[in-house]
């Protein structure tokens, strides 16, 4: 597969990225809270409750990732979408080697994902003096984007990936996150929380570059089963 | 040239399409008639690759659809259940289709203005309605000025005034040597359109040939319509 015929596929799906408005919205909310977040840490305004007294937010990793979701949807918008109302057929109609679309797709998404980390990342890292860890957070944003978009093409839709993601933080690692934690640690939300060195709690901690290696683990087998079922399923 | 090759496609215990053998010349009309249920959309998504025949293949020039290269400057196809996304516009729904098969952008305008969209180009596909997004995929096939037009049930939801532009577009566009497969569950339909039908019941083909011949013997196209595929519209009425 050369380079020059993924040209025109890619073009294809960077014009579908850019003229649909729900990734806007995305962009936009993500960018709106994480620069909010940044913004409250670095003047500590809010100070949160804690055991040894009022900490900043700064020391609340689940609260600092949360933009991450609203990040994560364009990535999940870009491959759900194309179960809506058919888009699919013809994206297949049009682009009828499954490889070739599915390789234009993933690339178009990758550029997309990296160029919207710019405006999403660096304002909140600027404010508090983080721009330093710009590489790791990208890594977390990347992944679990690219873990969001293998999802939505395996469950051919938008909203139970990003239910899922979303919920799995705030329900399953709570409740379960004393009883189970070498379970909960290595689930995506828990490793990119380790990737960028605020872990909820020592219990679920891994090392950043155990974070990392983990969450590049999700990111993989998702986009691998999602490209698998693409290229075998009817559609 | 259209070619079906013993193409049958089962999904789990269901056979949907079973050994469908026929061929689509150049040049003519071909209407692909069969009661809801038939096997129509199926076989068209299979010619097209997008499902996956159980056993036989479709041939479009000779080839498979995939090994077109730019297929959409080939084949033109307007598929059941195959619509734009809601939230985009129609001119951008286009648009990326057309850049797929680096078909001109300049095309995107030209089929838009051939099936009356020009003033809803900027609208978004969801508030068009039922007729619109019809011409819209209509559009779609056209975009690459195909040799091969695949069309499913294209006069769903259009008014008479479209009805009758469809079909004298067809008949031009067969005129000037193209092949034309348009598939309709009503035989009336494809009186003033079609010069061959391939009729299909049950997922198999009970008929195939010119229109006159099809209908020949039977007082009104409707009764050769329900002779032919009797077994199967019983089945679903009763
Ligand atoms: N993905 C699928 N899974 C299971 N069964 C299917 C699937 N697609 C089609 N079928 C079945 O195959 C048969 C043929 O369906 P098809 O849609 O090809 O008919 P059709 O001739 O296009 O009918 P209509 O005139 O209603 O559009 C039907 O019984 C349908 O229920
Ligand atoms: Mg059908």
């Amino acid at each position: 597969m050369t380079a020059a015929r993924l040209t025109d596929p890619v073009a294809a799906e960077l014009i579908k990225l850019r003229t649909l408005p729900a990734l806007w919205i995305a962009l936009a909310v993500a960018v709106t809270a994480n620069t909010a977040l940044g913004a409250i840490a670095a003047t500590d305004v809010i100070r949160l409750a804690g055991d040894g007294g009022p900490t900043g937010i700064e020391g609340a990793g689940a609260l600092m990732l949360a933009p991450v979701y609203a990040y994560l949807a364009i990535a999940v918008f870009a491959a759900g979408t194309e179960y809506r109302n058919g888009q699919l057929r013809l994206s297949l109609a049009a682009v009828p080697g499954r490889a070739r679309f599915l390789a234009a797709k993933l690339l178009a998404i990758l550029v997309v994902s990296l160029l919207a980390a710019v405006p999403v990342l660096i304002p909140n890292l600027v404010l508090r003096g983080d721009l330093g860890d710009l590489g790791r957070y990208l890594a977390a944003y990347l992944l679990l984007a690219l873990t969001g978009y293998g999802f939505a093409f395996a469950a051919r839709t938008v909203v139970t990936p990003i239910a899922v993601l979303a919920a799995v933080p705030i329900l399953v690692s709570t409740t379960l996150g004393g009883l189970w934690p070498t379970v909960v640690r290595v689930l995506p939300h828990e490793a990119a929380l380790s990737l960028v060195g605020m872990p909820a709690d020592p219990a679920t901690a891994l090392s950043p570059a155990a974070g990392l290696l983990v969450l590049t683990g999700w990111a993989t087998v998702s986009v691998t089963i999602g490209g698998v079922l693409v290229a075998r399923r009817d559609v | 040239m259209i070619e079906f090759k013993g193409v049958t496609k089962r999904y789990g215990a269901k056979t949907a399409v079973d050994a469908v053998t026929f061929a689509v010349r150049p040049g003519r009309v071909t209407g692909f008639l069969g009661p809801n249920g038939a096997g129509k959309s199926t076989s068209l998504r299979v010619l097209l690759g997008l499902d996956h025949a159980t056993s036989g293949e479709a041939l479009i020039a000779g080839k498979r659809y995939r090994d077109l290269t730019f297929p959409l400057r080939t084949v033109g196809a307007l598929l059941d259940g195959a619509g734009p996304v809601p939230d985009r516009r129609g001119a951008d729904h286009l648009a990326w289709i057309a850049r797929s098969n680096r078909i001109p952008r300049s095309r995107v305008g030209e089929v838009l203005e051939a099936v009356g969209l020009t003033d809803a180009a900027r609208q978004r596909t969801g508030r068009y309605s039922l007729g619109m997004r019809q011409r819209l995929g209509i559009a779609t096939a056209l975009l690459g000025d195909p040799e091969v037009l695949i069309l499913d049930e294209p006069v769903n939801g259009l008014d008479p005034d479209g009805i009758r532009w469809i079909r004298s577009f067809l008949r031009g566009y067969a005129g000037r040597g193209r092949t034309v497969l348009l598939s309709s569950h009503l035989m009336t339909e494809m009186a003033d359109t079609a010069d061959d039908v391939v009729v299909i019941a049950n997922g198999r083909i009970v008929a195939d040939g010119a229109l006159a011949d099809i209908t020949e013997g039977h007082p009104s196209l409707e009764d050769a319509f329900f002779a032919l595929t009797g077994a199967a519209s019983k089945q679903v009425w009763s």
